[in-house]
């Protein structure tokens, strides 16, 4: 129960320090003098501090929507996969609930940007709409992939069933969900072939469109949300489709997890600085793709058994 | 006569619990009416011939119910006739009902063996000794299946729901759709048992296509309530996903999954029973206030109709299917059985059964979608017209219909255990194994997948857990004490105003354009530029409608083909008695020859002969010369 704990406090200190984490290796390719790895924190208890400027054109929802954006998150959170084996995990909780929860912050979050009357928070909320529509069938897909790989649904079961036997035999398979589980945690992140979360133009905006009009403790828990949601689709990641180093001690399991969320965050930063932002009508493509290797990997599963 | 097993009686609480908040809904709403008392008598009529329908044990009594169903609710339309439209879709609604009611009629007419007041019990007996039991499948189908709205005899749905007055679409949309599923439920698992694998999949697909072509053509509306229609569409579909699956299991021998798979397809009947007459009352509270259906005409309604407000928003939450509503429950139970799908040994099943992952996977994520679109564009930001600005709450009777309704959805959510515990007492009533024991093994906390790896959700836990962090971090928030400003909002310089905003059609673009291939929208753009420059014009208008596809491929194809023949049918009927004679002579010759060919002995030569004699006499003495 103290790993388990121990866990959680982990995520959610570790969460801004991936993003900023990002940033950094990003301003190093380009030459930059990178930004430190506690930006993340500085930035939040700045926020805090400051006053909230509220829409007067807003209503009840900007008051409630930012911490219903973020409890969902939270509470997926106690559903993640453990990160040392004996360690206690939520085994009563399955990948829909997971997926579902997300939607329901996604879904909050674009009501958001539709409370404050500007025309950026409906173009944020409309072309979120659009994306999280294709990222669906993609995800349930790979879950239900995976979920053949690990014999279970349960998400916190599945990640203990593939780290004590790695699923050798289906190679193939474990690839392909793989790679569209990857291109999906791009697109629920709005990382960059998807959107750019630096862009300072407002029409090339998705994620930051929506939050424009927010300022001050709701601008802190807003992006204290996008945070873990990253988090969590890398933890998701790392205990997943890279289910090893869980049968040492605590410590050292501790340390190869970190290690391993900031190998995810190193590829998502190299991603970043090697692509362009695609064009919303390009995006379709993209998560065409994950839906079409989520499809190969059943497919392989069931008629090659590879 | 009547019938009161437990699946009568679930369908009777269906009823009952969609049409008691209604009443209240509907008091509230009378004002509004101008023909009162014959909205009233049609409207009893209309809920006593549904809980008529599901009670009664023979086929007279069934179809005279049915019967009075179609024509109370087809009469509930033309209540209030206030342009040519609602003309034509009531004229619509009553030929696809009697559309239905044919094949119904044929169906009984087959099985009871002529006597109509046989029970349902008898009928088996009949239907096993019928020869053709897949043409009794497609009549059921064309029957039910057109009362129900399922792709593609939908096509009347979006037109007659919005065309009736609010509580009226509630009522039909919630209510009398199920009544079809129960019809479905009835006649296929009492008297069309057993089936061969064939009849399930092609229930599960027609389900697939539903749910996609519903959600898609909601997202292109901006009629809330034909958006509402549409999505009822897509529900049907879904709980026929549910009802496919489980034939499917069924006929493969994996009696538990089946059992499953059909509980999950009544809870959502249930669900959806629930949360969409909540939506069709609140948006006719919206309607009822702003006097416009056009969504591009509403905005900022919550602070006005907070109740309202608030029931839509659970209502859409429910009906996206986000955890922990009732609607997502009943969808994971769907998807589940889906899942399942990767114990049975038909390897081309097995690969085929993704696809409907993906419909249904993909429909979750339209349906989020349309209804932020729904929500946020009816009750978010500026309003839009005047109308919308001087927008009150509604009466007291419409609140509360819709606070008791709220209730409906609250309780299907808060005791799903106990709602799963009587639709298996259904399925086992009707020979069926018991599941509830597998669903919930360990308490109501926890509910689990029947399937083999299967996964595990606990609804109660959930809610639970996001409501106490939502109110930890509220609390903290105001323990905080930050200080607020009320300030307009950032437009980059720019006043922000109702036209500013993003409006409905705008909301879909996305997508519209991504599906343009399907909604192949009719475009109209019109600008006045000003001194010749391309991009400053003082004035520009722009519309899109999009035509739905069935409609226009396979409706007004069959009404131009009939244009066609009715044409040639003139031209033969305008002659003068010679040639009626000389026709009823090749009819003669025609039916002797083809008696002699098909049935007495068959020779090539004398085949090509007899067709040359046809012609010959066709030519000489019907057609005659060319002037």
């Amino acid at each position: 129960m103290i790993l388990y704990l121990l866990t959680l406090v982990l995520l959610v200190f570790i969460a801004p320090i991936l993003l900023s984490y990002i940033k950094a290796v990003k301003m190093v390719l380009l030459f930059k003098r990178p930004i430190s790895l506690m930006q993340g924190y500085r930035n939040f208890s700045k926020l805090l501090t400051k006053e909230t400027i509220i829409s007067k054109e807003s209503s009840a929802i900007t008051h409630y929507a930012p911490f219903l954006v973020l409890s969902p998150l939270l509470v997926t959170m106690f559903f993640l996969p453990p990160v040392v084996e004996g360690a206690y995990y939520v085994s009563f909780v399955d990948a829909f609930t997971i997926t579902g929860l997300i939607s329901l912050s996604t879904f909050f979050l674009m009501l958001l940007g539709l409370d404050s009357a500007s025309a950026f928070g409906g173009m944020g909320s409309s072309r979120e709409a659009f994306i999280s529509a294709l990222v669906e069938p993609a995800m349930v897909l790979t879950i239900f992939s995976v979920s053949l790989m690990a014999d279970n649904l349960g998400v916190g079961q599945a990640g203990v069933n593939l780290a004590q036997h790695f699923p050798k035999e289906h190679m193939a398979s474990y690839l392909f969900a793989g790679i569209s589980f990857f291109i999906l945690l791009i697109a629920e992140n709005g990382r960059i072939p998807v959107d750019n979360p630096e862009t300072h133009l407002e029409l090339t905006m998705v994620h930051e469109a929506m939050i424009l009009d927010l300022s001050g403790v709701y601008l802190a828990i807003i992006e204290s949300a996008s945070s873990i949601k990253f988090v969590i689709f890398a933890s998701l990641f790392a205990s997943l489709f890279m289910p090893f180093g869980l049968e040492f001690s605590a410590p050292i399991a501790f340390v190869i997890f970190i290690l391993k969320l900031f190998i995810i965050a190193t590829f998502v930063a190299l991603l970043e600085v090697n692509t362009a932002k695609l064009r919303l009508f390009k995006i379709p493509n993209l998560l065409g793709l994950s839906i079409v290797f989520a499809f190969l990997s059943l497919i392989t599963f069931y008629v090659l058994g590879a | 006569m009547f019938i009161f097993d437990t699946l009568s009686l679930v369908f009777v609480a269906l009823i009952l619990l969609g049409s008691i908040p209604n009443i209240f809904y509907s008091t509230g709403y009378l004002p509004h009416i101008k023909r009162k008392m014959h909205y009233q008598i049609h409207y009893f009529a209309f809920i006593g011939s549904m809980l008529g329908v599901v009670v009664s044990a023979n086929a007279l009594l069934f179809l005279f119910f049915w019967e009075i169903m179609s024509l109370s609710s087809w009469q509930l339309i033309l209540t209030e006739v206030e342009d040519k439209s609602t003309i034509k879709a009531a004229r619509f609604y009553f030929l696809m009902t009697h559309f239905g009611f044919v094949f119904l009629l044929l169906f009984f007419l087959i099985v009871s063996d002529g006597n109509l007041e046989l029970g349902f019990s008898a009928m088996q007996l009949i239907a096993s000794k019928f020869a053709y039991p897949s043409l009794l499948f497609f009549f059921l189908l064309l029957g039910f299946l057109s009362k129900a709205g399922v792709v593609p005899l939908h096509v009347w749905l979006p037109y007659a729901h919005p065309a009736a007055p609010s509580p009226v679409s509630a009522l039909m949309s919630g209510v009398m759709l199920k009544v079809a599923i129960y019809g479905m439920l009835r006649f296929l698992l009492d008297v069309l048992y057993p089936w061969p694998l064939e009849w399930g999949i092609v229930i599960l697909s027609l389900g697939a296509l539903s749910s996609l072509v519903g959600v898609l053509y909601a997202l292109s509306e901006h009629d809330i309530k034909a958006l509402l229609a549409n999505h009822s569409i897509e529900n049907i579909g879904i709980i026929l996903i549910g009802f496919g699956m489980g034939m499917i299991f069924d006929t493969l021998h994996l009696e538990v999954l089946s059992s499953f798979a059909f509980i999950a397809a009544l809870f959502h009947t249930f669900n959806h029973m629930s949360f969409k007459s909540l939506l069709f009352m609140s948006a006719g509270a919206v309607l009822h206030q702003t006097h416009t259906k056009n969504m591009e005409k509403y905005g900022g309604l919550i602070k006005a109709m907070p109740v309202t407000a608030f029931a839509f928003l659970i209502a859409a939450i429910s009906i996206s299917a986000l955890p922990p509503s009732n609607g997502f429950l009943s969808e994971w139970m769907i998807f589940q059985s889906l899942l399942s799908s990767s114990h049975m040994e038909n390897i081309s099943l097995k690969l085929a059964i993704p696809f409907a992952i993906f419909a249904l996977a993909m429909t979750g994520g339209l349906a989020i979608a349309c209804f932020v679109k729904a929500y946020g564009i009816t009750f978010l930001g500026l309003h839009r017209s005047t109308n919308a600005k001087h927008a009150t709450e509604v009466n007291f009777l419409m609140k509360s219909g819709m606070v008791l309704m709220a209730g409906v959805v609250l309780s299907l959510m808060l005791f799903t255990p106990f709602y799963i515990e009587w639709f298996d007492k259904v399925f086992v009533s009707l020979g069926r194994v018991s599941v509830y024991a597998k669903i919930f093994p360990d308490g109501v906390w926890h509910m689990h997948s029947v399937g083999m790896h299967g996964g595990m959700v606990s609804p109660l836990v959930l809610l639970l857990s996001l409501l106490a962090i939502t109110a930890l971090m509220l609390f903290a928030y105001r323990l905080f004490g930050v200080k607020t400003r009320v300030h307009k909002t950032w437009a980059c310089g720019y006043t922000s105003s109702a036209k500013s905003q993003y409006s409905a059609t705008g909301f879909a673009g996305p997508i519209r354009r991504f599906f343009n291939w399907l909604y192949r929208p009719d475009e109209h753009f019109d600008k006045e530029s000003v001194a010749g420059h391309e991009t400053k014009f003082s004035s520009s208008h722009y519309e899109v409608h999009v035509q739905p596809l069935f409609e226009r491929v396979f409706y007004q194809s069959i009404a131009k083909l009939t244009n066609t023949i009715s044409y040639w049918v003139y031209r033969l009927a305008h002659f003068e008695k010679t040639r009626y004679a000389a026709m009823i002579f090749n009819i003669m010759l025609l039916v002797l020859f083809s008696y002699r060919l098909f049935s007495h002995e068959f020779s090539w030569a004398l085949a090509v002969f007899e067709i040359l004699v046809m012609m010959t006499s066709v030519k000489i003495l019907i057609i005659g010369d060319k002037k």
